[in-house]
């Protein structure tokens, strides 16, 4: 078999029972891998009233028909169900890891049951084996990958949790290779529910390669391609994702203290620009990525990894606070707890609100740098007012009586874009299938980046169609499995011929966007399942009624209601957001 | 009545023009006259990150004026006057 290794791992860590699961040519052509072959499985196993915490709850670890072979290919998803949201999941982490597992002999992984005591496994010639982990519990996320690689190899690809996933975070992240995060979701918590610590790979399989002359010569091309590129030749190398900070301040739309403003004045402090000249030591990159968006730093207290766009947002903007150094070591301090940066930050900054507006006596203030840390630390542990930011942002403002200063779709914290200020980005939020996140439908690239066109970001006609159409992108290229980054540089044509160069099948255009259809509405339809509906495709009511006074996006609110039926149409959905049988007959689900 | 137009650089072009900000005195006048002018000043030969050869804006370049994207004004013939900010960005993206 050629893109796949053929062998999917299925594991009870509480009856050891392993089997391997069979996927048809035909399942492997609809869902390709990754995203969409992972909420494929899930959707088989699991009910969508499975409890996140049950022991019957799947947690899926997969790789797709290119990881391995060409740029940026060493990524994996991980599926189950969010503690956080409810909603079906997937998270997407860089790294080696994926390009690992299937050097192991595996294309995926699926873990059911919870383990007796602290276990992790390790995945080798495609075998997996349970190993003991009661010393590693407890243990950060440095300490467990080190640990674990002394255990095994040391080149070993390690993902595992810290002490936020040990402790059920409904936040917590899954982090391997050191520093990188399969983030949003809390798909950490639903390992530490498996008391498992870690999943380890390491192996010498290569992936088998249909075409390996055109593999060569296409490689090549798309190396010059990405080189070429403004973007992903330059911008993202020399300032890393930050580069966005003064880009959408000056748009106006840079969420300042929990999304009352839209401008940061100390903005140009936590920028790309200021971290170059000052934190950082080195670009980082992932497996085979010739980009290197990430940023190796030091501040004077520490080393570590970090931070990307979104975690300057969330413990700076978002908190009012303009220290690039606390803000960094909050970032590090994260990584090693095993915590989603952004829901971290976003939870603090409802938490900041709910104590201005005295609903909460909990002494936080904006700006209020000093404390960042020790907030961090005790949400992992759960202690102090960290057992109550621990929550997340919906279940914190709803305790304390004020839902509405929660900044979450679904449960999920809304990312560092306010959405007043680009009615296609709202309109992604409101419909993501998992919540307040903008890497389903990056809007941002055509109404603030003009990538690959310019649109009017104020304008709501037409944006229903262009957001659909970039969230079956986004699910195509997730189930392949490759760096959504690719996408500055090159088009969909260009994944259909990787497709067809490793995998030897041809997929058409059309074909792979009917793909990418096809996975986000069986998303939607676990999600309907499991209760979500029209009045879930939704943002927090600031976004309807609060209009910023200073900044180029003053006097705008989001217009949603003048897209969502436009939405669900374009979707093939009724006007409650359920696919309709014909929609489920053309996609054949 | 002539003023003062802001010229602010930022990301790469920033590191290339080796300043944050220029200042342009001029009563009115295109966004052209403005980068020409700008690029005078600074004696850095930036517009080629900017625009293709044809004078026309590239894919991906943000051009600001008081936070408005010239793309959703009249693009290069946008008329700046004194007391304007122009935010230049070449081409960029994160996520």
């Amino acid at each position: 078999m050629n893109g796949w290794m053929g062998k999917i791992a299925k594991i009870d860590l509480g009856s050891l029972k392993q089997e391997t699961i069979s996927i048809s040519a035909e399942t492997r052509r609809r869902f390709l891998g990754g995203r969409g072959l992972g909420v494929k499985l899930y959707s088989d196993l699991c009910p969508a009233q499975t409890d996140p915490f049950a022991p019957e709850n799947a947690l899926i670890f997969m790789t797709g028909p290119l990881t391995g072979t060409v740029m940026t290919s060493g990524r994996t998803q991980v599926v189950s169900r969010s503690p956080l949201t409810g909603t079906i999941c997937d998270s997407s982490s860089g790294g080696s890891f994926g390009a690992v597992l299937k050097s192991a002999g595996l294309d995926g992984l699926v873990i059911q049951g919870r383990a007796d005591h602290p276990v992790y496994l390790y995945v080798h010639d495609g075998e997996v084996e349970v190993r003991d982990a009661t010393s590693l519990w407890g243990l950060n996320t440095q300490q467990a990958q080190k640990a674990v690689q002394e255990k095994t190899s040391a080149k070993t690809s390690v993902a595992c949790i810290g002490p936020a996933g040990e402790n059920r975070i409904p936040f917590a992240a899954i982090m391997n290779d050191k520093d990188r995060a399969a983030g949003r979701g809390g798909m950490g918590a639903v390992m530490g529910a498996k008391n498992l610590k870690a999943v380890a790979a390491s192996g010498g399989q290569a992936v088998a390669i249909a075409d390996s002359e055109g593999y060569k010569a296409m490689s090549s091309r798309i190396d010059r391609v990405v080189d070429k590129n403004p973007v992903t030749g330059k911008s993202l190398q020399v300032l890393g994702t930050s580069v966005l900070v003064n880009i959408i301040n000056a748009h106006g739309m840079f969420p300042t203290e929990n999304f009352r403003r839209g401008v940061f004045n100390d903005a140009e402090g936590t920028s790309g620009e200021k971290i170059a000249e000052t934190l950082l030591q080195r670009q980082s990159a992932c497996y085979k990525c010739p980009i290197g968006c990430g940023r190796t730093t030091r501040t004077k207290n520490k080393a570590g990894e970090g931070p990307e766009y979104e975690t300057v947002w969330a413990f700076g903007a978002q908190l009012g606070v303009s220290d690039l150094t606390a803000i960094t070591e909050a970032n590090y301090a994260c990584n090693e707890l095993g915590l989603d940066t952004i829901t971290m930050g976003s939870t603090i900054g409802c938490a900041m609100e709910l104590c201005e507006a005295g609903a909460w006596n909990g002494g936080l203030r904006w700006g209020d740098a000093g404390k960042l840390l020790a907030l961090v630390q005790d949400t992992a542990c759960r202690r102090g007012m960290g057992a109550e930011l621990a929550l997340g942002s919906k279940r914190l403002a709803e305790k304390f009586g004020r839902p509405e200063l929660a900044m979450q779709v679904k449960g999920m914290e809304i990312p560092a874009y306010d959405p007043r200020g680009a009615q296609g980005m709202a309109l992604s939020y409101a419909t993501s299938n998992r919540g307040g996140c903008h890497m389903r439908a990056y809007m941002i690239m055509p109404e603030i980046l003009g990538h690959p066109v310019f649109l009017d970001r104020f304008a709501t006609a037409g944006k229903a169609e262009i957001v659909a159409l970039f969230q079956d992108i986004s699910a195509l290229v997730d189930s392949t499995v490759l760096c959504r980054f690719l996408q500055f540089a090159m088009g969909i044509s260009t994944f259909s011929e990787m497709l067809r160069v490793v995998t030897g099948l041809d997929f058409s255009d059309d074909e792979l966007m009917k793909i990418g259809r096809r996975i986000y509405t069986l998303e939607r339809l676990f999600n309907i399942r499991a209760g979500f509906g029209r009045k879930d495709d939704t943002l927090p009511p600031r976004f309807f009624r609060e209009e910023f006074q200073t900044g180029s996006s003053r006097h705008r609110v989001v217009k949603l209601e003048e897209m969502l039926d436009d939405y669900y149409s374009v979707r093939g959905w009724d006007q409650d957001g359920v696919p309709l049988p014909a929609t489920l007959a053309e996609l054949d689900l | 009545m002539a003023g003062k137009i802001a010229v602010k650089f930022y990301g790469l072009l920033r590191r290339q023009v080796r300043t944050p900000a220029v200042e342009i005195e001029a009563a009115e006048m295109r966004i052209l006259e403005l980068l020409l002018a700008a690029q005078k000043k600074t004696g850095q030969n930036f517009l080629s990150d900017l625009l293709d050869r044809e004078q026309g804006l590239l894919a991906g370049t943000m051009i600001l004026v008081n936070g408005e994207n010239i793309r959703l004004k009249q693009n290069l013939e946008t008329r700046v006057r004194g007391g304007d900010t122009v935010d230049l960005f070449s081409p960029a993206g994160g996520g």
